[in-house]
């Protein structure tokens, strides 16, 4: 009976044309996907060590694509795949003929059940066959490695097959129970917020073993298991079936399998008279109808009315019903509310930076919580503009309503209306729950204004457009579902396609929005309004018009064909919508022509591959000039005028140029930014102009006296920098209404620089030119005559005034001269004292100032300022910064080299950027990192990152701005590394040690998992080529072991030397080989090894304990007895691990449990330097307390990527060492 | 007031032909229009109410040409087609009041009135707040009949309303449809003789997209008056029968079928002369096309 039953449905499955459709939208979604990746099609243009067709590789390919809105089609295809196996019997009637017969329940039950999962899983290979295909065809390049079939094969076993088995059971039970589909699709929207919640709780780094567990695909699983994967790890290994993936898989089957038999055994064939419902309905007792007491002749007489006040009353009363039918349907509801759940839930976990909480500030919540919540509306705009459009067909009222006296115009535009009313509802029960959100935190600076501008204002009229779109695709299309798929593949899936092949015209990407830059409490909403306008009237207009050539279409009548449809509304067009649609099509062409203006005339289109182009262009023609000596700057000398309401600056000014080489110089070069307006940009002295090409910005001048040594030039220049119109993408965010923030960039630079080369050696393969390394060797003496920021100048001489509109205040490094009011605008005049860096930045805002004074204790006399300037309601961790910056100069000073300023100032920026950066005496700062961090004092693991950024930039002072290694491999090591080094122990003098300890965790963590993704070479700390998760991330790390293993006084003394040898000096530049041989000079000679693994090298360990007990002694004491394990690996460029002998001092700590008044915390009973001369020893201490836990490296100072089975609780059965899988102990054979 | 059908021709695209050059003249009144399943009846019902265009042809109501003037007609039309549906979880009233909206009849108080007096009417007051969805299948024509009957309409169009109803309900609907008044035009169609006889002063019988008569029901009778005959026979001498006379119904009797025949003469062997009723004319001439 089985048999049958299952070979039937596998037969149905194969016939029907809908299997062979999805299975190829999947095979060619999958090949088109691996032809890219694969390089066949050339787009992805960074560097990569890593292969597309790696087991690691096709795993993340198909689990990646189970997320957002692919996880969405996938489960919307399984539904429709699965879901109706038995269900489809009641559809069509059948199932009185069917279970009247003598099937057995299990051979119908799983018959069909198999024979759909059958169909389901042949669709779904497809996925695995064409990234196979693709990456077959891509055999050859870089990016594919050898072919093997199981690199295939099993992340098709671990995650394709249980996934869709778990799914597949899950949509065909709800579906078999509830008798309809609407429960598995309604599954899908809950799934589509599991995935996001996991998405988002992982965040915390605490949280991603259990996030592994739980969330149902493995997506989280694999995470976990393949975070740390080096590149070397990623293209050789299979997945490994350790305990994560295990467990998931497990358990997920587990719930499938208990899903179906309970699925079974509550199913009978009498089931389906009665199916079960969640909601349950009052049935009302039906009334037996009386006789008619009237005549049909005494029925009053109406008027029917059907002037043009009359129609708009309809089409109103329409619009309300429609609204009502949608609103009141329970698939709404349960929608809203998951939304509002997943809004709270979403926001307890994102915007957290260092497992600190930001503030709900109005913009952070609506653009992290609300943008979930946005996706469902976009989905129920999809869902219901389906259902509305085919509800009278649906329920056979099709011919009632099409033979009454409203026009297709009423119909179709009261369905737009009660869509945007639905909008609307969903947009407000965002804002609603928003403000609860923001009042259960606490926060009650709420900005209803802000909500309502950005909910009902900005977003209402972009899926005003949407609904518009998807209601005429409704209308032209010969059925729901496939209205359903047109919907999302012109709204989403195109648009995804259109970035993804780097097609960024707004004029062809639907519903583009222009340059957009976000909401900002500072800026506002900026100057993107005028040209998102533009463009939300240029789609209207376009949406408009489509919807009346849609209407011309509208389903009225019996007629199906687009042609008869056509034909049978060809005399009822009244004039107003012939005028409105040619008025549409003058708007939409008016403003596609404006936009062209704006994008092409006014300003330069480019697309990637010409922004690209020009860059090749510069090089090949310019770089010739690299080598000819130029003079350096010495001095500069500006005025900048900034017009923040006009976003426009002017620039008027000089440098002073000196020839510092022996021989004499006879021409500049001279480069500056083409889209400048130059006024003048000359040398004053007697000079010919060889060439000036104004498109690439490269200018060379002939002094007619050349430049002897030791002689300087002065060099003036005056430009205007102005917008013109608005562009493609990409708002300008250095200029704006309020905070403008710029920099010397801008400036004129002396000289070929090579900052602007390609950098990807890919690319520059495909353009002809040389590869490149990303930085000089660290000994290269050449490149050592510039400092890695400025490659035409040394220390210079500064002084500037910037002038602003009245109601702002300007900033530039230096200190205020005089401050002045003249013909209605504000000037600052400053200058600095000594000589700074070619580092310079111009800011101005409307700002409020809080000051504060720190006082030397051994210099009492010469306090120096701090001042904050931020934007007026952004109060929140004012003192702590404050706190910072003191407790930063004391440390520093005290331990490094004097301050070489009088003044600290922190000046907030918008949040288009989210750093801070250092400048001499001047520290901007992003209004979004610290300025609205919620510090929980109170949670020991909450970490002051306010405090922590502002020790880091004021450390900068001294490591960056005092001393600064050439521009060569490794000075970050003495800028970013140190910075970081600094911070920390300023941090750990005002939180203890215990504070650390989670910070270092996620520097560990960041290091180890952005070294997987490296797409050149992963270097030794000490050449690192500006690579972040090298330099802080690591630095951190290491900096932090190395003060453990040193001491913290030893290593400040070096860096004290290291400062005073190399604080302010001229070219050549200091390198981190000196930087390293001055940590060498003071680390005693048996921990001279750790300078080697820290710096010299990559060095990971993995620690372990393998076993532990304890016993008591006669005398109240504790004898501990620990077997504790100790690998040490050198990894090369892209991860491959070697196993090296270990000889080293590795702490070993117990720990005992301690009541407080807050739970239970742990006491340090020992910490031990132990000397780990074997891989795994057995030792035995003697402690006084009940010993709770221990272990090796109980602290993570040395890096390891298995924290967690570092330390473990008597009792407990220690975590497994990962020696195999991940890291080979022998060398695993090569495969072919 | 008087619908005019002039040559209404259509064809559906899989080759059917389902108006066959059409013409009628319908004056007010209760029209019927009689034809087997598939005759072509909702084809020109529907194409009457501007759902569908024709092929060729023109139907003109008083002054609106129906092809060009569909808003005009759908002002003055009443039209309860063959197979409708109501949406889901809307009470009767509401629904009703919805399709009152629809009519443009604008007065909420004039509203509420035609609503409630057509509910009375049609005997649904009392279940007025009941979902629609939960009505038997007298009520749901019934108030099917109801929706069609508001906003004044010059013409009604009921497509087969009494298919699928009791006896009961079927007279309950013949009453109602008996009240509806002389001075507007009424067109029934249906498969049920009985419908026709008992309501309509006028009638067509359809066949094949064509019509086969035309007239009163008393002259539709007139036209078979004394050459239907009736006997009683074996049921294996069915066949016999069909092969020598011109067999227009047979229907089992006492185990027995009477057999009805069309002739001129009296076909001899026992055959009885009968007084014909519409079935006969009906029968006698679906057999002949």
């Amino acid at each position: 009976m089985f048999k049958e039953l299952f070979l039937f449905e596998i037969r149905q499955g194969f016939k029907k044309i809908s299997t062979y459709i999805f299975f190829s939208i999947f095979f060619f979604m999958y090949f088109l996907i691996g032809l890219i990746s694969s390089g066949v099609i050339p787009i992805e243009s960074g560097d990569s060590n890593v292969y597309v067709n790696s087991a690691a590789a096709v795993a993340s390919t198909l689990i990646g694509l189970n997320q957002n809105i692919f996880g969405l089609m996938n489960s919307l295809m399984l539904v429709s795949l699965m879901a109706n196996a038995i269900q489809k019997d009641y559809e069509y009637n059948m199932h009185p003929l069917l279970y009247t017969k003598p099937i057995s329940k299990s051979g119908y039950y799983f018959g069909r059940f198999s024979g759909a999962f059958t169909i389901t899983l042949f669709v779904f290979s497809a996925q695995v066959i064409g990234y196979l295909i693709a990456c077959l065809l891509g055999t050859g390049n870089d990016q594919v490695g050898p072919f093997h079939l199981y690199n295939f094969i099993e992340p098709f076993l671990i995650f394709t097959l249980p996934n869709v088995l778990i799914l597949g059971i899950i949509f065909f039970v709800l579906t078999t129970f509830t008798r309809s589909t609407l429960s598995a699709y309604f599954f899908c929207i809950v799934l589509l917020v599991l995935r996001s919640i996991t998405d988002t709780i992982t965040a915390d780094i605490d949280n991603k073993t259990l996030a592994a567990i739980l969330e149902p695909f493995g997506h989280e699983a694999f995470q976990k298991v393949t975070q740390y994967w080096t590149p070397d790890e990623q293209n050789t290994l299979l997945i490994p079936f350790n305990a994560e993936i295990l467990v998931n898989r497990l358990l997920w089957l587990g719930i499938a399998l208990g899903i179906t038999i309970i699925g079974y055994l509550r199913f009978e064939f009498s089931q389906f008279l009665n199916p079960i419902s969640f909601l349950k309905r009052k049935t009302k007792t039906s009334v037996v109808p009386t006789v008619a007491s009237h005549s049909l002749s005494e029925l009053p007489e109406v008027q029917t009315d059907f002037s043009a006040k009359s129609r708009w009353k309809q089409l109103f009363y329409l619009a309300g019903f429609e609204f009502k039918k949608m609103v009141k349907n329970s698939f709404f509801l349960i929608i809203c509310a998951v939304g509002i759940g997943a809004m709270f839930i979403i926001y307890r976990f994102s915007g957290v930076i260092f497992g600190t909480e930001t503030y709900p500030v109005t913009y952070n919540i609506l653009e992290i919580a609300g943008s979930l919540f946005q996706f469902f509306i976009l989905i129920l705009i999809i869902f219901f503009s389906g259902t509305i459009i085919w509800r009278d067909r649906d329920n056979k009222e099709n011919e009632l309503i099409a033979t009454t006296p409203v026009s297709d115009y009423q119909l179709f535009f009261s369905k737009y209306i009660a869509l945007i009313y639905v909008t609307i509802l969903l947009l407000f029960a965002i804002m609603v729950t928003g403000i609860a959100i923001q009042f259960t935190r606490g926060f009650n600076d709420i900005h209803i204004l802000e909500y309502i501008k950005t909910l009902f204002g900005f977003r209402l009229l972009g899926l005003s457009i949407t609904i518009g779109l998807c209601l005429a695709l409704q209308v032209l299309t010969p059925n729901k579902y496939l209205g359903f798929f047109l919907s999302v593949f012109f709204t989403l899936i195109l648009t995804i396609a259109f970035n993804l092949l780097k097609w960024t015209n707004p004029l062809y990407q639907f519903n583009s929005s222009g340059p957009v830059m976000g909401y900002s409490d500072m800026n506002g909403y900026g100057h993107m309004i005028f040209s998102f306008l533009i463009l939300k009237t240029y789609w209207l207009a376009i949406v408009i018009s489509i919807a009346l050539i849609a209407i011309r279409f509208f389903p009225r009548g019996k007629e199906t064909s687009l042609r008869a449809r056509f034909s049978l509304s060809r005399f009822s067009i009244p004039k107003s919508a012939k005028l409105v649609f040619w008025c549409s099509i003058i708007v939409a062409c008016g403003m596609g022509s404006f936009i062209y203006y704006n994008i092409k005339v006014l300003n330069k289109f480019r697309t990637a591959k010409q922004e690209k182009e020009l860059l090749v262009d510069f090089e090949k023609k310019y770089k010739k000039y690299q080598c000819t000596l130029q003079p350096r700057i010495v001095e500069s000398k500006v005025d900048v005028a900034i017009f923040p309401y006009e976003r426009s600056i002017h620039v008027k000014g000089f440098y002073i140029l000196k020839n510092k080489h022996n021989v004499s110089i006879d021409s500049v070069i001279l480069n500056y930014n083409s889209e400048q307006d130059y006024k003048e940009l000359a040398v004053a002295a007697p000079n010919i102009i060889v060439f000036d090409d104004t498109e690439l910005g490269f200018k060379l001048v002939k002094l007619s006296t050349p430049l002897a040594p030791g002689d300087s030039i002065k060099l003036n220049f005056e430009f205007e920098d102005a917008p013109h119109g608005f562009k493609s993408k990409n708002a300008r965010t250095t200029i704006v209404y309020n905070g403008t923030f710029i920099n010397n960039s801008i400036f004129p630079l002396v000289g070929y620089s090579d900052k602007f080369e390609l950098n990807s050696n890919k690319e520059r393969k495909s353009y002809g030119l040389k590869e490149k390394p990303r930085m000089a060797p660290v000994n290269d003496s050449l490149a050592r005559m510039n400092n890695y920021l400025s490659g035409d100048a040394d220390w210079i001489r500064f002084e500037t005034i910037v002038s602003t509109s009245p109601d702002q205040i300007a900033i530039a490094p230096g200190y205020l001269q005089k401050e002045w009011t003249e013909n209605g605008r504000r000037y600052f005049h400053y200058k600095m004292d000594c000589t700074i860096l070619n580092f310079y930045s111009f800011i101005s805002a409307r700002y409020e100032v809080k000051r504060d004074k720190w006082i030397d204790p051994l210099h009492p006399d010469k306090p120096v300022e701090i001042e904050i300037y931020y934007h007026k309601e952004h109060t929140y961790n004012l003192d702590r910064m404050i706190r910072s910056i003191k407790s930063s100069l004391s440390y520093y000073t005290k331990n490094f080299s004097p301050y070489q300023h009088k003044q600290v100032r922190i000046i907030e920026f918008p949040r288009y950027n989210a750093f801070a950066q250092s400048f001499p005496n001047t520290i901007p700062y992003s209004e979004s990192i610290g300025f609205i961090a919620k510090v929980d004092d109170k949670n020991p693991e909450s970490i002051d990152y306010p405090f922590y950024v502002t020790a880091h930039e004021v450390a900068h002072q001294w490591w960056g701005h005092q001393v600064i290694g050439g521009n060569v491999q490794g000075s970050t090591l003495m800028c970013e590394t140190l910075s970081q080094y600094s911070a920390l122990m300023v941090m750990e003098k005002e939180y203890g040690k215990a504070a650390m300890k989670k910070f270092l965790r996620y520097e560990m963590d960041t290091y180890l998992q952005q070294r997987t993704l490296e797409g050149k070479k992963e270097l030794p700390l000490m050449l690192c080529e500006n690579q972040q998760y090298i330099h802080y991330n690591k630095g951190s790390v290491v900096m932090y072991a190395l003060k453990d293993y040193i001491g913290e006084d030893v290593l400040n003394n070096a860096l004290k030397k290291y400062i005073q040898k190399n604080a302010f000096q001229q070219p050549p530049y200091t390198n981190s080989v000196e930087f390293v041989n001055a940590l060498k000079e003071v680390t005693p000679e048996h921990l001279k090894y750790i300078i080697t693994d820290m710096f010299e090298t990559i060095t990971i360990y993995e620690n372990y304990v393998k076993a532990l007990s304890y016993k008591k002694t006669a005398h109240g004491k504790y004898i501990v007895s620990l077997t504790l394990g100790c690998a040490k690996f050198k990894s090369d460029s892209i991860g491959k691990s070697i196993p090296v002998n270990t000889n080293d001092y590795v702490d070993i700590g117990i720990f005992a449990l301690q009541n407080a008044k807050d739970g239970n915390t742990e006491k340090e009973l020992l910490l031990y330097k132990f000397k780990m001369d074997q891989p795994e020893k057995t030792v035995e201490f003697m402690v006084d307390e009940k010993p709770f836990k221990a272990g090796i490296d109980p602290y993570c100072k040395l890096i390891d990527r298995n924290p967690d089975n570092n330390t473990c609780e008597f009792g407990k059965t220690p975590g497994h060492a990962e020696l195999g899988a991940g890291i080979k102990k022998e060398p695993v054979k090569k495969k072919k | 007031m008087k619908l005019s059908i002039t040559n209404i021709n259509k064809t559906y695209p899989n080759g059917v032909k389902a108006l066959d050059n059409i013409n009628l003249e319908i004056e007010t009144g209760m029209f019927g229009m009689l034809g087997p399943n598939g005759a072509g009846k909702s084809t020109l019902m529907r194409t009457i109410s501007a759902l569908q265009d024709p092929d060729q042809g023109s139907i003109q109501l008083g002054d609106i040409d129906v092809i060009k003037q569909k808003s005009e007609l759908r002002k003055v039309l009443g039209y309860l087609p063959q197979d409708f549906g109501f949406y889901p979880k809307v009470t009767a009233v509401d629904q009703l009041t919805h399709f009152a909206v629809l009519k443009g009849v604008s007065n909420k108080q004039e509203r509420k009135e035609i609503v409630h007096a057509l509910l009375n009417q049609t005997n649904l007051f009392e279940a007025r707040n009941r979902y629609i969805s939960t009505f038997s299948g007298g009520m749901r024509q019934r108030f099917g009949i109801a929706q069609a009957l508001l906003g004044n309409p010059k013409l009604v169009i009921v497509d087969e309303p009494t298919a699928g109803l009791d006896p009961l309900e079927r007279n309950r609907f013949h009453n109602l449809l008996s009240e509806i008044g002389e001075n507007i035009i009424v067109i029934l169609s249906t498969h049920i003789v009985d419908d026709v006889k008992d309501l309509c002063a006028r009638m067509v019988i359809m066949n094949h997209g064509k019509i086969l008569m035309e007239g009163t029901p008393s002259k539709a009778i007139d036209t078979v008056k004394e050459k239907v005959w009736s006997k009683l026979i074996e049921k294996q001498e069915l066949n016999d029968y069909k092969k020598n006379f011109v067999v227009i119904s047979s229907k089992v009797a006492d185990g027995k079928l009477l057999l009805h025949v069309y002739a001129d003469e009296n076909p001899g062997e026992q055959f009885e002369q009968i007084i014909p009723n519409l079935e006969d004319v009906y029968f006698s001439l679906i057999t002949k096309n």
